[in-house]
């Protein structure tokens, strides 16, 4: 499932569009992500890596970051990936048409608040089991999404500069297609912290 | 019971034919001048028996548990909550039987001024038999005082108000408070009245020896209050630190915080008085700056935080004087202000005997008084139409207004559609960070870096983005500012101020499809009211719809975008509801457009041969919470009869027989399932509306529950019928454009803030108060009024301006959130004349008879008319005695309240507080939701009806608005005595109008009726009423001036009113 949508300026961390969790329950339960989610808006910088997987609980918060905009997903652990990224994605290609260019100039928080519908719709194509057939070039297109940088949610904010203090190592990590040992490598530092 | 109210009036009649001597024998019910029998005339008292209290609720609402401790919790408003208690059932029989109980029911006549707090266990206060010695009135203003001891021992949370309260009072009342009696309020006068009942008390609050304001009473004059007040200033004040601070510090969270809000409350800042200690914080500041304010006395660093006190004024004065700015001469120019306000209005010093001034009423609309302020501030000042105090002098102290015996309270119109609203953007909203106020007109600026709260009296500093003027673009500049040069302003707020994505607007719509619903053919005109305003809703590119409808099953409509036409699901199990699929029933509307438009045309004939006869509207309202709760929205509910299927289903309890008897009036819910689901609903921010179209007894006392706290509204068309009432059909097609065009915010909050010293006790409207003052709008409309009642903490000495702040936050229908502020700045007066010269007559009637809606519920009918007719009397008595100095005979009244006798009978004659066989149960009902929901503009004209000459208009005096001219007719006194055959008269009497119209209208007549119809929310029905009419009864149950069966005429009431006073 994907549960929380939300689209930001990563320069203030400014909301500019999002989704309303459709169930009553659902929302209650996520109002702790959706804190976490904007809070991961306001570390976000430009030396960010503008992809990434953030693990929370049995959650998962999967975002990208293009021409400035932070698109953010909240799916359960297990929720495909590359579906989430796909979705991600399709989001950024709308989003980027729609407002792209008004983006800077706005001021007030979810300006584009509008885009929700689209958000909605698309979520239900990613979701919908059928209607997911449809979106066939998802396996080719993105499979290297496994190898994107994997963190956790809690580490990244308890420790704020956490995304940019140890940027260099994402960075590096990123640009060789970080292994799986360096992602084992954060999770001591994360029980420390958690301990 | 009823014996002394006999000979008494029967007396106050042969005084008044003795004095006027012209008795009238003519006998008619309907003349202006006294009449011989004086047992017709005592029947208007004594047909409200005080056997009321002898009727039971039925067992069913016994349900405290739920009622009292899940949502009684902090619902300062709901008297109704009391009610569904035990002690209330059990309280009652005794009291019937109680020999104590003929004090409770000093009708008008045989007044008693002692019995409101000579036996406690015996006042008709429900809420006395849970919390016995905690609400014992206050003996002198048990007028004013009653709703507050009675909901306020309901309803505040103990635990969590306690301190809160406490923060800004002083000592006694903080210890007070913490024993466990949250009616701070009466703190002083419990001691003394009621000690036996509550033993610890008296401990309690010993300690904190100098008891500032002496029991009510016997209050001294209100000079000699000073001294005594030094002193009990002195008494260090309570730490009150640990929970409130918390709660303060993540309130004051800004830009930048990882703080997460979990509630309304925190983002709206927390109340006034949860974060006393953040002066503490910042010592440095405080000290330097602070206390040494120069436009105000000395006496004044006594009201600050313990750190301060003693430090001598003169050492701390500030360097660069205040005088440089425009902003700090608020204070040092006020007694400047009040003299030369006094001279301005030397009509307003006049003292008015009544009885030979009979004509007081003005042939222009009453305006509302002017604060008595320097002009400079008066130009800042609110618009007394969005909010405005019943009295515009704030009486110094308690007692004071004690003395005074009127109450204090504040009328609001916060959401009034506006022609000109200032609207800020800014990454910051400048507010107060100690008390969270916005910053406003009457603020002051220290120095360019630093503002004082009007509220509070923290110093800010004012951020640096404040420094510019986006207006003028001068920097530098920050009393120029737009928000310090408005009073009524609206910000855009930052993301902090959400604590989710602004909601989509979300319409939903529950028809009542039964075969008593087909009948009266309302379906057609609400489905084709919709179609013609579908593009009209307020909304964007995410609006909503969606639509139920319901019988003995409830239906679904399912409107997925695709579809060839709407898809109809039958949901059969009521017992059990559920929703059958949880999308596409509520649709966007732009998307699913056709389809919706489609079911609007064939819903009213897809239930046109229904034999149905059932009406399961509890489970309907249940599965469209249910639909609803994940967004929240609007709800509009129609049902046209009482539900008799599944949960929430009622039973008729309406007897005719016994309309006239006041005994077994229904005036509080028989179950309490509306109340809890819309609790739910406003959890959900989900606000029901209900449209009741029904001929026949639907108890809406029990159904309007599921408006009142969702903060919804009522509309009511009693014996609607598409071919029988036209006048109703029009009425319901005009209002529904209204209602479904009108401007709507979503996910609201209300906080209304008020100067330290000052306390806000009750409120009325449609909401429900969560987190003791701040209240829960799901939705709010432009069209709704609020009211609140207010006390004097400490005594207010040391300031000559008090301040009133309203905060509203809303989401707009195009998903902006936004915070609509209006401030409002009083003076502080220390005599009881200028009190009484600053009354504002219509905003007390106002107040009185929101008081008079809780005090029918909680006690009765005739208890709520009593207390109306005390407050004029006792207001008067204590203007005779304690401001004339020579005791001339008949009524003496200061001018400000030339009309509040008038206005009072005229509320007594009023549909929710007459007696008599006119009024069925659902209308009085009715009439009571609005006036506890109407804003006071409206309140007013239902209340005493303007009538006007219309034969004979011409264009002398006329308005010119948009090329057109409207006459403006002189308004008459509502008296027979101004009709005549030969004459047309219009009468404007709020939702109703009722005309009689004996010739030919002319365009000016048209013209003035459309422009009365123009400025209302609400469609006036015009009613042409020939002489020989049946209608010709309503419109002369309006002449309020003239007797009628059971009350009094104006110059009957007079009298009476003058024989208690010169008592």
């Amino acid at each position: 499932m994907l549960l929380l949508t939300m689209i930001a300026r990563v320069a203030d961390g400014l909301p500019l569009a999002a989704s309303i969790q459709e169930d009553e329950q659902a929302f209650r339960d996520l109002q702790k992500y959706q804190s976490q989610a904007k809070q991961l808006f306001r570390k976000l910088n430009e030396q960010s890596p503008t992809r990434c997987t953030l693990e929370a609980d049995t959650m998962s918060f999967h975002y990208i970051i293009e021409h400035g905009v932070c698109y953010l997903v909240l799916s359960e652990a297990n929720f495909p990936k590359k579906l989430a990224f796909a979705f991600l994605e399709d989001l950024h290609s709308e989003f980027d048409e729609q407002y792209g260019k008004k983006v800077p100039t706005v001021s007030r928080p979810y300006c584009f608040i509008e885009f929700e519908t689209y958000i909605q719709k698309t979520k239900k194509l990613y979701t919908d089991s059928r209607a997911r057939r449809n979106l066939g070039s998802i396996n080719t297109e993105l499979q290297d999404v496994q190898r994107l940088m994997v963190a956790n949610i809690e580490e990244v904010l308890q420790r704020g500069e956490a995304l940019s203090d140890r940027n260099c190592l994402y960075e590096e990590a990123f640009a060789a297609l970080a292994s799986v040992a360096q992602v084992i490598a954060c999770r001591p530092m994360h029980q420390e912290v958690a301990g | 019971m009823s014996q002394p109210g006999i000979p008494a009036s029967g007396g106050a009649l042969t005084g008044l034919q003795a004095q006027n001597g012209a008795a009238s024998a003519s006998g008619s019910s309907y003349t202006n001048g006294p009449i011989q029998n004086a047992l017709l005339s005592a029947q208007g008292y004594n047909s409200q028996l005080p056997g009321s209290y002898s009727h039971l609720i039925p067992a069913k609402t016994l349900n405290p548990v739920s009622g009292q401790s899940n949502y009684g919790g902090s619902q300062t408003v709901s008297p109704l909550s009391n009610y569904q208690g035990p002690g209330q059932t059990l309280h009652r029989p005794p009291v019937a039987s109680n020999p104590v109980t003929p004090s409770l029911h000093s009708g008008p006549v045989p007044r008693m001024p002692q019995h409101a707090s000579q036996n406690p266990a015996a006042t008709p206060m429900p809420s006395g038999s849970f919390h016995p010695g905690a609400n014992v009135p206050p003996p002198l203003n048990w007028q004013y005082n009653y709703p507050s001891t009675g909901s306020q021992t309901n309803h505040y949370p103990r635990v969590s108000t306690g301190p809160t309260m406490s923060g800004n009072t002083n000592l006694t009342s903080h210890q007070y408070v913490s024993s466990g009696d949250p009616s701070h309020q009466n703190n002083f006068i419990k001691s003394g009245s009621a000690p036996p009942l509550n033993p610890p008390l008296p401990t309690a609050f010993q300690p904190g020896v100098p008891l500032g304001p002496p029991p009510t009473g016997g209050p001294p004059p209100v000079r000699a209050l000073s001294p005594q007040k030094s002193s009990q200033r002195d008494v260090p004040q309570p730490s009150f630190n640990s929970p409130i601070n918390q709660e303060g510090i993540t309130s004051s969270t800004n830009n930048g915080s990882m703080v997460v809000h979990n509630s309304y409350d925190e983002i709206e800042g927390g109340g006034f008085l949860a974060t006393p200690q953040l002066t503490n914080k910042n010592p440095t500041v405080s000290r330097s700056v602070g206390y040494s304010y120069p436009s105000l006395p000395p006496g004044y660093q006594n009201t600050q935080p313990p750190s301060t006190t003693g430090m001598p004024p003169s050492s701390l004065s500030y360097p660069s004087g205040p005088q440089a700015f425009t902003q700090n001469s608020l204070g040092a120019n006020h007694l400047t202000a009040s003299m030369s306000g006094l001279s301005l209005h030397p009509d307003g010093l006049r003292v008015i005997n009544l009885l030979h001034e009979r004509n007081m009423l003005p042939s222009t609309p009453l305006q509302p008084p002017v604060p008595n302020l320097h002009e400079d501030i008066q130009r800042l000042n609110c618009n007394p139409e969005l909010f405005r105090c019943t009295l515009t002098s704030i009486p110094q102290t308690q007692a004071l207004l004690n003395k005074a015996k009127l109450p204090l309270g504040l009328l609001l119109h916060p959401f009034k559609d506006l022609m000109q609203l200032p609207v800020v953007t800014s990454s910051t909203i400048v507010r107060c960070r100690s008390c969270r106020t916005y910053i406003n007109p009457f603020v002051s600026f220290l120095d360019q870096r630093r503002w004082k709260c009007n509220l509070c009296y923290q110093v800010n500093d004012v951020p640096e983005e404040f420094m510019y003027n986006p207006l003028t673009r001068v920097y530098g500049e920050p009393h120029r500012r737009p928000e310090v040069q408005n009073a009524t302003i609206e910000f855009m707020a930052p993301s902090e101020y959400m604590l989710r994505p602004p909601q989509p607007p979300v319409y939903l719509f529950v028809f009542d499809v039964s075969h008593n619903a087909i009948e009266t053919g309302y379906l057609n005109s609400v489905c084709q009211s919709l179609l013609d305003n579908l593009d009209l809703l307020p909304g964007n590119t995410r609006t909503k719809i969606g639509f139920i409808t319901f019988d003995s099953t409830i239906h679904f409509y399912s409107l997925q975008e695709g579809l060839s036409q709407p898809q109809m699901l039958i949901v059969s199990d009521i017992e059990d509801i559920f929703i059958p699929m949880p999308e596409n029933l509520l649709v966007n509307l732009n998307e699913s457009k056709e389809l919706v438009q489609d079911l609007l045309k064939t819903l009213p004939q897809m239930f046109a041969k229904t034999l149905e006869t059932q009406s399961a509207l509890g489970p309907a309202l249940q599965s469209a919470f249910k639909l609803m709760s994940p967004t929240g929205g609007r709800m509009s509910v129609f049902q046209t009869q009482l539900p008799t299927l599944g949960v929430g289903a009622l039973k008729p309890r309406e007897e005719p027989n016994q309309r006239s008897s006041a005994k077994e009036i229904h005036l509080t819910p028989s179950t309490d399932f509306y109340k809890k689901l819309a609790l739910d609903c406003s959890g959900q921010q989900v606000a029901v509306d209900l449209f009741l179209l029904s001929g026949q007894y639907s108890d809406l006392a029990s159904l309007g529950c599921i408006s009142r706290y969702s903060a919804g509204s009522v509309y009511y068309y009693p014996s609607y019928h598409h071919q029988h009432n036209p006048v109703q059909v029009q009425k319901l097609q005009k209002e529904l454009h209204r209602y479904l065009t009108r401007k709507i915010g979503f996910e609201a909050v209300m906080r209304i803030r008020c100067t330290k010293g000052l306390s806000i006790h009750t409120f009325h409207g449609n909401f429900f108060v969560r987190s003791t003052d701040l209240l829960s709008l799901p939705n709010v409309n432009p069209d709704a009024g609020y009211a609140v009642q207010m006390s004097v903490e400490e005594s207010l000495t040391d300031t000559q301006l008090v301040s009133f702040q309203s905060a509203l936050l809303y989401t707009s229908s195009k998903g902006e959130r936004r915070i609509r502020v209006h401030t409002l700045c009083l003076p502080v007066v220390s005599t009881l004349n200028e009190v009484f010269l600053g009354a504002d007559v219509q905003a007390i009637s106002g107040l009185l008879a929101n008081m008079a809606v809780d005090r029918s519920v909680t006690a009765s009918l005739s208890d709520a008319r009593d207390a109306l007719v005390n407050a004029v009397i006792d207001s008067l008595s204590a203007y005779r005695s304690s401001v004339l100095s020579n005791h001339q005979p008949g009524l003496m009244v200061p001018f400000s309240l030339r009309l509040f006798p008038l206005f009072v009978l005229a509320l007594l004659k009023q549909k929710s507080f007459q007696t008599g066989t006119n009024a069925r149960l659902d209308e009085r009902i009715f009439a009571m939701c609005q006036v506890k929901n109407q804003p006071l503009v409206y309140l007013m004209l239902t209340t005493h009806p303007n009538l006007y000459r219309v034969d004979n208009l011409s264009d002398e005096g006329a308005l010119n608005i948009n090329d057109r001219t409207i006459p403006q007719p002189p308004i008459l006194q509502l008296s027979m005595e101004k009709l005549s055959r030969d004459g047309a008269f219009l009468m404007d009497a709020g939702s109703t109008d009722l005309p009689e119209l004996d010739t030919p209208e002319s365009a000016r007549t048209i013209a003035f009726i459309s422009w009365l119809r123009e400025q209302r929310p609400f469609f006036p029905i015009l009613y042409i009423i020939r002489d020989e009419n049946p209608m010709k009864a309503v419109f002369l149950q309006n002449m309020v001036e003239d007797r009628t069966e059971s009350a009094f005429s104006y110059y009957e009431f007079l009298l009476h009113i003058q024989q208690q006073v010169n008592k």
